[in-house]
């Protein structure tokens, strides 16, 4: 099976000491690495304001990772072990990489089109008009 | 350009006149005063909305980034309606996903609190 990408966030109590938030993110990339996924990235996004309250708190230490794994199994080792755990009040995986998949195709078509459009312009230049550029390429 | 316009429509008057008093000059709801509300003679000159994604030649909306969808939502943290921000068709399907993942991880608020 092809490799699939997941982001990983999860917020921890805004109490709790920097030390133990490591702790955590240690526990993850060892369960990940035991079942076969890698943690690609880890960013602390630090303590900040959440939208609502959660355990009754108003904020919470975000960190959010990149996971990279071949098969579900990791995932749900992983968010067992977020939910198990004590400081982790909140926790959210979403798989990627199709989007990224789909951004790139994106990109790459516009990257194509742009390539291909510097001839229709110059074409349409000899007769300007004072609409936009777009217009003027659809004349041609 | 209304002005142009209402001649050419004028004289054969007779079905276009009702709905000339009766469709822009009721007390219809203007939106937002993003356009110059110019009433003319039948027609109001409303400024066009863009997608501002597609301005923005966006090839994706990130969920992370609270503060680009925080626009999208009412105070109370209703999605707004495409009718009302101008978002195009696609932007606004993944305008919808982001804003939904991002007020899973409280990111953004499901409703106001009070």
């Amino acid at each position: 099976m092809e490799e699939r990408q997941y982001d990983l966030i999860f917020i921890c109590r805004p109490d709790t000491p920097e030390a133990d938030v490591d702790k955590v993110i240690a526990t993850l990339e060892h369960a990940a690495a035991e079942k076969g996924g890698k943690i690609e990235a880890v960013n602390k996004w630090g303590r900040r304001r959440m939208a609502y309250r959660v355990q009754k708190l108003r904020e919470g230490y975000y960190v959010y990772l990149v996971l990279k794994s071949s098969h579900g199994e990791v995932v749900k080792e992983l968010e067992r072990r977020l939910k198990v755990s004590d400081a982790v009040m909140k926790y959210l995986t979403v798989r990627v990489d199709e989007e990224l998949k789909r951004q790139d195709k994106l990109k790459r078509h516009r990257e194509r089109r742009a390539a291909r459009r510097p001839r229709k312009a110059a074409m349409a230049t000899p007769a300007p008009s004072p609409g936009s550029g777009e217009q003027a390429a659809a004349q041609a | 350009m209304a002005d142009e316009n209402a001649p050419v429509q004028a004289p054969p008057s007779a079905p276009a006149a009702p709905s000339g008093p009766s469709g822009p000059g009721g007390p219809r709801p203007q939106g937002r005063p993003g356009g110059p509300a110019k009433r003319g003679k039948r027609s109001f000159v409303r400024k066009k909305k863009v997608c501002r994604f597609c301005v923005d030649k966006a090839d994706f909306i990130d969920y992370k980034k609270a503060e680009i969808l925080a626009p999208f939502i009412q105070e109370r943290g209703k999605i707004l309606p495409r009718r009302m921000t101008g978002t195009c068709a696609r932007h606004q399907r993944w305008l919808t996903v982001a804003i939904k993942r991002a007020q899973n991880i409280a990111l953004l608020p499901f409703a106001a609190e009070l």
